[in-house]
């Protein structure tokens, strides 16, 4: 349990932006300090991971601190990988829980549809152990999840119509939030059908390269959404090292701690935002949670127990796959959604508004995991 | 092919401790290189250093004479379960190929 509280959100959309890094940032902060009624900041951290490498642009924390007349307070980047986000918004919590700040503001960012599709791999590549021998072999993310996909087939009745009915159905929640990426319907048979990004993920199966940001505002003063638990733990960052291919313990471990911290379970979540960087990523981190047994995660997709209207409604927002990833924001975008989900005013707003939400955000092939745990009080 | 032992655990990587005892007294030893396909893939986007080699196959071997998996490369179409040997090392990369006459390997 924390004495932390979410005070205001705030989100560009997500997609292909003309807006510079600073500018996506600022946007995104604007908006998440008026919602929390304009309240003085102690510090900053944002979440950001290829700034540097892409956009030649560092400094993110002061940008924000000085551009938005915050005064002469702490600020700092925060990098993990995909988990960016996620662990920027640990940080935060851990500042105000530790006594040293009152309200804090977390944004992240990612800049990336400028930048041509090999380079981005490039730098994407970065979050891999790269004097390894697999990253020399020519391992890629995606390669990762297709590795563990075929070997996921192979020990279970899963086939590849279970991923794409993980992207359908982010995809139709993705076109019914109008902050998503992608606002064009598809169909399972279209998603089948995609060209190969690495086998068996094709074009659906893979999350999109985009430009966004997203921001929040917590404090140590009481409001109507509780941060119950946080958690984060590092993982193998190598395939050649895992254990059990098909089990991500960084996911399982921040998991397990987060329950633990909340001292709630995997059935009391009522909604979920987890990191579907691959279709076949959702259907392993519903496992890890506990939401369902291990190897039948797909078995729940096939049930529509992950749809909204679901038992276990999973990425309402449309998720990586739809709602877009800006690496750095996809963190605090998770957060974003599920406190509109616990305000009652989301976009795929799930039926009697849900009391506790579960943010679970991955960086690099199970090298960090957050996982946040949020309630309405 | 060098395999690192410490605790019970083999692996391909050594890691400067051991994520059980947490000394660095890992025992070496050499192993065969020969392994099955545990899993494999394609990659036919490929980060801007391999585009000239894309699509190209990715596996993850499991080794036969250790408790260890091992990332390569290999040329030929494969599935789980068939039988992969050590063809080169290439620019820090493992290259595999197939065994070529998988049903007389037990």
């Amino acid at each position: 349990m924390t004495n932390v509280y979410v005070h205001g959100i705030g989100m560009t959309k997500f997609g292909k932006l003309d807006s510079s890094l600073k500018e996506l940032l600022l946007e995104a902060s604007t908006e998440a300090l008026n919602d929390a009624g304009r309240p003085k900041i102690d510090a900053v951290f944002v979440g950001n991971f290829m700034g540097g490498s892409i956009s030649n642009q560092e400094i993110l924390g002061a940008l924000i601190a000085n551009d938005l007349g915050l005064g002469y307070i702490p600020s700092t980047k925060v990098e993990g990988a995909c988990a960016s986000g996620g662990i920027a918004f640990r940080q935060g919590v851990i500042g105000v829980l530790s006594g040293e700040y009152d309200t804090v503001l977390i944004a992240g960012v990612e800049k990336m549809k400028h930048a041509s599709t090999p380079d981005v791999t490039q730098a994407i590549n970065s979050a891999m152990d790269t004097t390894s021998t697999e990253k020399h072999a020519g391992l890629t993310f995606p390669g990762f999840f297709g590795v563990l996909a075929n070997r996921y087939f192979y020990e279970t009745g899963a086939s590849k119509e279970h991923l794409a009915r993980v992207a359908l159905k982010n995809r139709e929640n993705g076109v019914r939030n109008p902050l998503a990426q992608f606002p064009k319907p598809t169909s399972l048979e279209e998603i089948m059908a995609a060209r190969m990004i690495t086998d068996p993920l094709g074009l659906f199966d893979c999350s999109p390269m985009t430009d966004g940001a997203a921001a929040i505002v917590i404090s140590r003063k009481k409001s109507p959404i509780h941060v119950r638990s946080s958690a984060q733990v590092s993982g193998p960052t190598q395939m050649q090292d895992a254990v059990d291919l098909l089990s991500i313990p960084a996911i399982g471990e921040s998991g397990r701690l987060a329950y633990e911290k909340a001292g709630v379970g995997p059935e009391d979540i009522d909604v979920v935002e987890i990191h579907d960087c691959f279709s076949m990523t959702e259907i392993i981190a519903t496992e890890e949670l506990g939401f369902f047994n291990r190897l039948e995660g797909w078995k729940a997709v096939e049930e529509g127990r992950t749809k909204v209207t679901g038992d276990k409604p999973v990425n309402t927002s449309g998720g990586l796959l739809s709602r877009g990833h800006p690496i750095g924001a996809t963190g605090i975008a998770q957060l974003y959604q599920l406190v509109r989900q616990l305000r009652g005013n989301a976009a795929n707003q799930v039926a009697n508004t849900p009391r506790l939400a579960l943010a679970q955000n991955l960086g690099g092939t199970g090298s960090y995991s957050t996982v946040h745990i949020l309630e309405r009080v | 092919m060098k395999i690192y032992s410490c605790c019970g655990t083999d692996s391909i990587t050594k890691k400067h401790a051991c994520p059980t005892c947490r000394e660095s007294k890992h025992e070496e030893k050499e192993v065969s290189d020969k392994g099955t396909v545990y899993s494999y893939t394609k990659i036919h986007i490929a980060p801007a250093e391999f585009a000239d080699i894309a699509p190209y196959n990715v596996v993850l071997v499991d080794l036969d004479e250790a408790n260890a998996k091992v990332t390569a490369r290999i040329q030929e179409d494969v599935e789980i379960g068939d039988a992969v040997k050590l063809s080169r090392v290439e620019k820090g990369a493992y290259v595999y190929e197939k065994v070529s006459n998988t049903s007389a390997v037990v």
